[in-house]
């Protein structure tokens, strides 16, 4: 093939050529014509091609967003050629070169083995790989080269950043047979204080309140709510309409931030922990817990894109004979575009499920980007409002979530 | 044991006022290519010149309605173009307010060359301020401030100062050329070297056509003619050497950055120190030392090819048009027309060979 060295002299070339034809300038014809004969000479150079094995070697195969990556690529000359290669290692253009370069120009003798180095920083959640690598080997004279491909790829997966919750918001009313660490807005053994009551017969002497049994003179023993584990599902919406904004500051992607936080917490605290999430289809990591079981819904939640339009009613029926009875819902919407929510949420609550909302708001972002107009925008935000205050009408948390906020100061208030 | 105070020096370090590691770079060798590719742009610059004359070109045909006194001339512009070039990749080494101060000082310079002769200061009878006699007997004096005056004057000489101004604007505009040359091929810029081979043709390119210097008077061509005619087969000839000279030019400032280049990727960004070893270091030049060797040879190799070619496809041509027989009936076969056309069928003949001759790469077939 000609580089772009090549086109340059050629071009020039046959300028000086033609313009010595018309100005009738022997100058011009002869140095045109000598510099187009050492480019059709240079063509019969060969060019060799390397034969090479490449490897690379990553600090981690998963990280999270905003992580970086340290990569080591491994360039072994297995054949007999010998010259200037030069190397570039495809990445994903969301990857950002922190340090090093992916890009270098080696020279190399036969089975000789060179490495080099080069830092990456993702700062967007999915599933990414490196490569293939592109080889290309000019001529002496850099006129002509032939390019490689070489298929080693190498994948790796970008997590959605994990934040630390402050304190517990979600509660249930569904007891298991494992306690947990999970309070339930029920008496039982535990040890965040519940309430007061008179002792009866059977009733431990270490349960009992001494301050209050001075002041009324009878014995009074503490009531403590009941930890437990809980089965908690993750309802996450990835539908096209949660793409809105750019890059990091989409709904969908504070939505994925928020569900591997939650996840992240309630695993730690022992719990079961499904994912669903629903755009085009509904796609789910059953119930589980443990480290295994976080890997799992993190792998998921890289893998989300935003993609259909299902509705959170259509979902709810065909997901809620599936879920055990009374636990917790945590729906991660923007809760735009669905004239279902309502009803959604009324058929929800009427089997005995609590749907906690954290909704990132998507207007702050069609806000920020400055592609609605001010009176819509007025418009849009009253809606918004109108229908937050009607999922607290049912008497169901919702978290508000406002650009640059932390997940952690969401439900507060909420 | 009491600690000794190592007082600073007010003197600043060398090392933080030029980046001088960048002029000589860490290989002799990347250096003395640099230098090889000075030599050869210089001396295809001022050849190309020597054959064709800078008042032939198409910019000196409208250049003096605007600019009286346009008289580019290769002996100035070349080699001071050159220096101006190397001179400002000096002055890109240098750091920071140095850099501000060596701009501020050379625009005080060429300010005060263009005014001198045109502001004559006159400051009275002494330089202020003075101790001046108040009673005129000298008993009793006192300080004051003389008043100065900047006088608009010697308007002679400020017009010879402009005509002056303006015949170096010409080996300016041409100047450019040897200017961008240098700076590329010492601060290894791709794009700069480029620009002024690109910039040789363009403000080269002709108005008159070389007859005039053979045929034609001054009416004609605007200018008196040159006093060496040269023949169409001399010009041919210098054509070849000229050609020579652009590729190696090309060849060798190219040359300059790759092997550069080479040797840069193994320095980290914004750091002088590189990252090899002493024994590394030593192995990196070896290396440099043999590709460049080879590729010297290289070119060597391919520039006789290519001049014994060249020559050849001319002799054909000229062979072909002188011989007895129909063809030399032709005028265009006699003139540059039939050169282009015997180079066409020559470079169609090499095109031919390259369908069986040259490397063969393996593919896979299904």
């Amino acid at each position: 093939m000609w580089s772009k060295k090549a086109v340059a002299v050629a071009g020039g070339a046959i300028f000086l050529t033609l313009a010595g034809l018309i100005r009738l300038n022997y100058l011009f014809i002869s140095a045109g014509l000598v510099m187009l004969t050492f480019v059709v000479l240079s063509s019969f150079l060969d060019v060799w091609m390397p034969n090479v094995k490449v490897r690379r070697e990553t600090s981690s195969d998963n990280v999270f967003e905003d992580g970086t990556i340290n990569v080591k690529f491994i360039i072994k000359n297995t054949g007999l050629g010998l010259g200037f290669v030069e190397i570039y290692d495809k990445l994903p253009p969301q990857a950002r070169i922190t340090k090093g370069s992916n890009y270098t120009l080696l020279y190399m003798k036969p089975w000789q083995e060179v490495s080099f180095e080069y830092t990456l920083k993702l700062s967007l959640r999915g599933h990414y790989h490196l490569g293939p690598v592109r080889m290309r080997v000019k001529d002496a004279f850099d006129l002509f080269y032939n390019e490689k491909l070489e298929q080693s790829i190498h994948s790796f997966s970008v997590f959605p950043r994990i934040e630390v919750l402050e304190e517990q918001v979600i509660t249930s009313r569904a007891p298991k047979l494992l306690s947990g660490s999970m309070p339930l807005n029920l008496i039982g053994s535990g040890t965040e204080f519940y309430s007061l009551r008179e002792f009866v017969p059977g009733d431990s002497l270490r349960s009992v309140n001494w301050k209050a049994l001075a002041k009324k003179g009878k014995m009074m023993v503490n009531e403590t709510v009941r930890e437990d584990v809980m089965d908690v599902i993750l309802l996450l919406d990835a539908r096209e309409v949660s793409a809105v904004g750019g890059g990091r500051d989409t709904p969908l992607e504070m939505s994925c931030r928020a569900a591997a936080t939650y996840a992240k917490q309630l695993l730690d605290e022992r719990n079961n922990v499904a994912l669903v999430t629903y755009g085009d289809s509904v796609k789910r990591v059953d119930l589980d817990r443990g480290e295994h079981h976080l890997f799992k819904i993190l792998t998921s939640l890289s893998s989300v894109r935003p993609e259909g339009s299902l509705k959170l009613e259509i979902v709810l029926k065909d997901l809620l004979p599936y879920i055990p009875s009374g636990s917790p819902i945590i729906l991660f919407s923007s809760l735009d575009d669905d004239y279902t929510i309502s009803e959604a949420f009324t058929n929800t609550i009427s089997r005995g499920y609590n749907i906690t909302t954290i909704s990132p708001s998507s207007l702050d972002f069609e806000e920020k980007m400055k592609r609605i107009p001010h009176q819509p925008l007025l418009i849009a935000r009253i809606e918004r409002e109108n229908m937050i205050s009607e999922i607290r009408s049912f008497g169901m948390t919702v978290g508000d979530w406002k650009a640059d906020e932390a997940v952690n100061t969401v439900l507060q208030g909420g | 044991m009491e600690e000794v105070e190592i007082k600073k020096s007010r003197m600043p370090k060398i090392d933080n006022i030029i980046n001088y590691k960048d002029f000589f770079g860490e290989y002799p060798l990347i250096f003395a290519i640099k230098i090889i590719s000075s030599i050869a742009m210089f001396y295809v610059i001022y050849e190309f010149f020597v054959y064709h004359n800078p008042l032939d070109s198409l910019i000196t045909k409208y250049a003096p309605k605007v600019i009286a006194n346009f008289k580019p001339n290769p002996n100035i512009f070349v080699i001071w173009g050159f220096i101006a070039g190397f001179c400002f990749y000096i002055f890109t080494l240098f750091k920071g307010k140095y850099k501000l101060l060596i701009l501020i000082l050379t625009l005080a310079i060429v300010g005060q060359y263009i005014s001198d002769p045109a502001l004559d200061w006159q400051v009275g009878e002494s330089v202020i301020p003075d101790k001046v006699d108040t009673n005129g007997d000298g008993n009793q004096t006192q300080w004051e401030w003389k008043p100065v005056k900047i006088i608009y004057d010697d308007k002679k000489g400020t017009n010879e100062r402009i005509d002056d101004a303006k015949v170096r604007l010409s080996n300016m505009i041409f100047g450019i050329i040897p200017f961008l040359g240098a700076y590329g091929i010492w601060k290894r810029k791709g794009w700069a070297i480029a620009a002024s081979i690109g910039l040789v043709i363009i403000i080269g390119f002709l108005y008159n056509p070389n007859l005039c210097l053979e045929n034609y008077d001054a009416t004609y061509c605007g200018y008196d003619t040159m006093e060496k005619e040269l023949t169409w087969k001399e010009y041919l000839s210098g054509g070849i050497f000229i050609g020579l000279g652009f590729v190696i030019y090309i060849e060798l400032s190219y040359a300059a950055i790759k092997y550069e280049n080479y040797a840069e990727q193994f320095k980290p960004a914004g750091l002088d120190a590189s990252l090899l070893s002493a024994s590394q270091k030593k192995s990196v030049a070896k290396t440099l030392r043999t590709l460049f060797v080879s590729y010297l040879i290289n070119l060597g190799v391919m520039l006789f090819i290519t001049f014994s070619v060249a020559e050849i496809v001319i002799n054909i041509n000229y062979y072909l048009s002188t011989t007895d027989g129909r063809i030399q009936d032709s005028i265009e076969l006699q003139g540059p027309y039939g050169i282009v056309f015997t180079s066409l069928i020559f470079f169609m003949l090499l095109g031919f060979l390259r369908m069986f001759i040259g490397a063969e790469y393996d593919r896979e077939d299904n």
